[in-house]
């Protein structure tokens, strides 16, 4: 009990931190700009050094904290609603909607990603939503199929059968056997789509579709690479990356809490 | 099982046995080259050039990329009429000599006697009419024939040059851009810019292309037989894709004999491996540039940008130690067409900016946002990939001023479209100001994504027009000082920084870059006549 309050305490106290954090990017209370002092290493005057146009690396990450995080967890909870209702739709749909579902989803992989991509920034003007549409365009279909496996299978189980014969529908099914089968699996999806969605992030903004100053984890380790051949990238890309992986952890022990409890299926040795 | 242990082990027998081979021949082959190396004049050994970029096309007039160095390269096969010294001076290429008429509208031309195409068949009179009535039919994107009026063939090797104007540039201009065409080759093809097979190749040149992979983008020339300019000094040139990195190292390694552009924060590198390093303002000024058709059609607004632009801290920022201040009134500290009456620097000046801004119209609300007619600014800035870190900077400067800045980052393809289409109020953009001044309508009034697209001034276009027909070099030096005066009043657009370009060479050969640039004013140290003993 005591430990749990101790735990309770401490994400309580990063979560403050972090709200804390979150006010200081939005209020503008820090500063984030170029200055003389370029590719300046950790020190004093720069905790996490400067970067390829001496903006500081430290106060870079906390700005970029905010967008990383709406971006990422939008798109990846965007990104796997679509594609497990896609699934969904393919594995119960019947045979017409089955197929119209796999075939969109496989034109969409077939077709190269670029006109999509232009095709969108055709349509909506460039910013931080058509960034958002764009990961989600391009993302979901990858996941649909993986999810329609799943799913099949979980319907043919004993539970499942058992509910049908005694009345339930499926979306009572889908509700209490199915999705609970699917969590572990969505967990590692959001994941996928968090950590994709951070990276494609920064290229996209070399298309001309997003503002290249549009400060992101992904984007400062995307500039962090033309740094590669000087000793600048340990503190150019170790702290976004550290950042995402971090992130990328969290994601995965909250989505999975039989990860956390220690109840890990298969064999134990 | 035994079928598919006699499938594979024939196979893997061979692949040993060929990679064996080729162990066994790169070490003879090897060891062989390097005796050659130490036994042989530099003749012996082919030069390597590595290109960062990589493929430029076809090495012919009408299929080369439209960029310097795909033009430079193709300059090492195709001879014009007019080459240059180590000192940009004009001198004897194709035309042995050249006399101005007394009334300068026309010129007599005699050939080199014993120049020769790369088939063997002799160079003519005839060529250069058929390449200036060619080129008048077909143009070629780095020079215009359309100053000529007519040509007389006086000779086999004798002819005299006909132009509208008194043009003074003609030397320095035409005659030195213009690679001249085998007739007996060029005369059957209706289209030049698809004739791409390797006899749209044969030129006159000292050193004649052998080979071409475009998916690799390598070159291998190999020298001609008596060039009339001189003997190549080496046997074969290889131009070989290469990014920075694997250019150093392959340097350090004794494959490569040059560096053709090192990124000049690389150059450490390079000194402390022991090469030799030349280094030069480039003259490919980076300059914003202003939607003169849009936001920024009064003067006013321009310099007020100008003013708003802090140009020495975007030197110390993101050109660091690589570049220099560009001079505001178009010519280059170094250029013998730059005056030396002081232009207007527009050191940085936020109130004077702000004054100018004010007297224009526009207004500032209480959070120092600028507005016109009650609506916020927003200034769309469009760039390409490669000036990213500089639009970073300034973006950053125009926002603190108080303007909302939307930066684009784009392909070329996409930019152009967008220029074209006007959507857009400030560029930033690279441009050359070498080269004959005759280009200065163009890269001024041009309408192209990286031309200042400034609207006709009948001012500035007067002068242009003089200098082209002025008598003498200190006439014309004077109407252009009055240019680069009203250049920098006026802002078709403002120049920035002056970046630096470098040269690495090895022990084989070391030239500086060329004073003015190469030919049409490519800044560049490889002119062909360093590759010529």
């Amino acid at each position: 009990m005591q430990l749990a309050s101790r735990r309770n305490l401490l994400f309580a106290a990063v979560i403050l931190l972090c709200l804390a954090i979150w006010l200081a990017g939005a209020g503008g209370w820090l500063e984030y700009h170029s200055s003389r002092a370029v590719l300046a290493p950790p020190g004093l005057g720069h905790w996490l050094g400067t970067n390829e146009i001496g903006q500081d690396v430290l106060i870079g990450l906390i700005l970029a904290t905010p967008t990383t995080l709406t971006l990422a967890m939008a798109t990846a909870v965007v990104t796997v609603s679509l594609a497990v209702g896609a699934a969904s739709l393919v594995v119960f749909g019947g045979p017409f909607l089955s197929a119209l579902m796999l075939r969109c989803v496989d034109v969409l992989q077939v077709v190269p990603t670029m006109l999509l991509l232009l095709l969108v920034a055709a349509l909506v003007s460039p910013g931080f939503t058509a960034l958002f549409l764009l990961l989600v365009l391009t993302g979901w279909s990858d996941d649909v199929r993986v999810a329609a496996a799943v799913l099949r299978r979980e319907a043919l189980r004993e539970n499942v059968q058992y509910a049908r014969v005694m009345g339930a529908g499926w979306f009572y099914c889908w509700r209490w056997h199915l999705f609970a089968a699917l969590r572990p699996l969505l967990g590692a999806l959001m994941v996928q789509n968090i950590r994709q969605a951070a990276l494609k992030s920064a290229g996209l903004g070399f298309l001309g579709l997003t503002d290249p100053r549009l400060l992101t984890w992904g984007s400062m380790m995307q500039s962090a690479m033309d740094q590669l051949y000087t000793g600048a990238w340990m503190w150019l890309l170790l702290p976004p990356a550290a950042l995402l992986s971090l992130l990328l952890h969290t994601t995965l022990k909250l989505g999975d809490r039989r990860l956390r409890s220690g109840a890990v299926l298969g064999p134990v040795f | 099982m035994s079928f598919v242990h006699r499938f594979i082990r024939p196979r893997f027998l061979a692949h040993a046995a060929a990679a064996g081979l080729a162990l066994g021949a790169a070490q003879y082959f090897g060891l062989g080259a390097e005796a050659l190396m130490a036994a042989e004049p530099d003749r012996q050994r082919p030069l390597v050039i590595t290109d960062s970029k990589g493929d430029r096309g076809m090495l012919a007039p009408y299929v080369h990329r439209k960029n310097g160095i795909a033009y430079l390269y193709t300059s090492y096969i195709f001879d014009t009429l007019v080459s240059q010294d180590a000192d940009g001076n004009s001198v004897p290429g194709l035309a042995r000599t050249w006399t101005r008429s007394q009334d300068g509208l026309s010129y007599a031309l005699e050939l080199q006697r014993d120049a020769k195409w790369h088939d063997g068949t002799p160079v003519t009179a005839d060529d250069v009419t058929f390449t200036l009535r060619y080129m008048a039919e077909h143009p070629y994107v780095f020079g215009s024939v359309k100053a000529l009026a007519g040509i007389e063939i006086e000779g086999v090797h004798d002819l005299r040059i006909h132009i509208k104007r008194a043009e003074y540039g003609l030397v320095e201009g035409l005659f030195s851009a213009i690679p001249i065409l085998p007739r007996h080759i060029y005369e059957g093809v209706k289209d030049p810019f698809r004739f791409a097979t390797p006899e749209a190749a044969v030129g006159s040149g000292p050193y004649r292309l052998a080979a071409y992979d475009k998916a690799q983008g390598r070159y291998r020339l190999e020298a001609t037989e008596d060039h009339p300019l001189g003997r190549p000094r080496f046997d074969q040139i290889w131009i070989v894709k290469m990014g920075p990195d694997a250019a150093l190292q392959a340097m350090s390694a004794g494959e490569v004999d040059v560096i053709s552009y090192l990124p000049p924060d690389r150059l450490p590198e390079a000194l402390d491996a022991g090469f030799a390093v030349e280094t030069s303002p480039s003259d490919h000024v980076l300059r914003l540039g202003f939607n003169h058709r849009g936001q920024f059609q009064k003067i006013e607004l321009r310099q007020a940008i100008a003013y708003a632009v802090d140009r020495s801290a975007l030197l110390a920022i993101a050109f660091p130690g690589v570049a220099e201040l560009a001079e505001t009134g178009y010519f280059q500290p170094g250029s013998k067409w730059q005056s030396d009456e002081a232009t207007e620097g527009y050191a940085y000046d936020p109130a004077q900016a702000r004054d100018l801004l004010l007297a224009a119209g526009w207004t500032q609300n209480r959070a120092g946002r600028w507005q016109t007619q009650g609506e916020e600014i927003r200034l769309r800035l469009l760039t390409d990939g490669r000036e990213v870190k500089p639009a970073r900077v300034i973006a950053e400067q125009l926002e603190a001023f108080g303007f909302a800045v939307d930066l684009r980052v784009m392909e070329v393809a996409a930019l152009r479209s967008l220029v074209a289409d006007g959507d857009y109020d400030l560029t930033l953009f690279s441009s050359s100001t070498l080269g004959d001044p005759g280009n200065i309508r163009r890269r001024v009034f041009g309408r192209g994504w990286n031309s200042d697209r400034f609207p006709a001034d009948p001012k500035m276009a007067g002068l242009i027009k003089a200098q082209a027909v002025a008598q003498s070099q200190a006439e014309r030096q004077e109407i252009l000082a009055r240019f680069q005066q009203l250049y920098a009043e006026n802002l078709p657009s403002y120049m920035l920084v002056n970046p630096l370009m470098a040269t690495v060479f090895n022990d084989k050969l070391s030239a500086p870059f060329m004073p003015g640039g190469v030919a049409i004013g490519i800044p560049s140290a490889l002119h062909k006549s360093i590759f010529l003993e």
